[in-house]
């Protein structure tokens, strides 16, 4: 069961790092990089499960958190051109 | 005025339990994955994710740079205290058996363990908020078409 779960993780993955390159727009990589993320924390959690150390479960909480503030931080510099403006200002 | 309505509410909900999380981290250092340079990153990831959905100047009102350098300085000597304190009673630096009375050496363990890891965390957490606000604050380049 774990080798169909983490062989489904790595096709997810394949294909996803398929969007990032070919994607279009800069949202597309966004949005790919952030679902990389998202599949990062499962294959953590696999990785905890199969060799026994639910210690893993924490990083996957933990490395969940991280990327979405890594997300947050790169829309954020490429919206504003900097990460210390604040939002409520935008005029555009 | 009400730009990214639901990324601020998001981050508002996400900030105490990422700060309770860092304590987690902390304090459970002793039997999982952990410890205090961890401990500190997280609790200024929270921080930080304020500073970029409020703005740098809305985190220097909550922690101003005075108070970012006396934490910095202030993990770093609860950190060399403890072992200068050891050394005041007469034992190695950082000998923690120095901190219980002597026969219950595991009590100074566990009391010397949390006192350096404290001063790791508050080293750590307050260094990462102000690198983070040095370079956040630094406004960006003008190109030569801007002009």
């Amino acid at each position: 069961m774990f080798v169909a779960a983490i062989t489904a993780v790595f096709i997810s993955m394949a294909l996803i790092l398929i969007r990032a390159m070919a994607g279009p727009t800069l949202y597309d990589r966004v949005l790919a990089v952030n679902a990389f993320g998202t599949v990062t924390v499962l294959m953590i959690g696999l990785i905890g499960f199969v060799t026994d150390r639910p210690d893993f479960l924490d990083i996957a909480l933990l490395y969940a958190l991280i990327n979405f503030v890594g997300t947050i931080a790169i829309l954020k510099f490429f919206r504003y051109r900097g990460l210390g403006r604040s939002t409520a200002d935008a005029s555009e | 005025m009400e730009h990214h309505f639901i990324l601020r509410v998001i981050s508002k909900m996400l900030i105490p339990p990422i700060m309770l999380y860092a304590l987690y981290v902390q304090f459970h250092g002793d039997f999982g994955p952990g410890g205090g340079f961890q401990a500190g990153v997280i609790f200024a990831v929270a921080f930080i994710l304020y500073a970029i959905v409020f703005g740098v100047e809305t985190l220097t009102l909550v922690c101003p740079p005075a108070v970012l350098r006396a934490g910095m300085a202030l993990g770093v000597l609860l950190y060399a205290g403890t072992g200068v304190y050891s050394l005041l009673r007469g034992y190695n630096y950082l000998d923690y058996a120095a901190l219980a009375e002597p026969g219950h050496a595991e009590h100074g363990q566990h009391l010397g363990i949390l006192l350096v890891e404290g001063g790791v965390g508050l080293t750590v957490a307050s260094a990462m908020i102000a690198i983070f606000v040095a370079f956040a604050s630094r406004s960006p380049d003008i190109k030569d078409t801007d002009w």
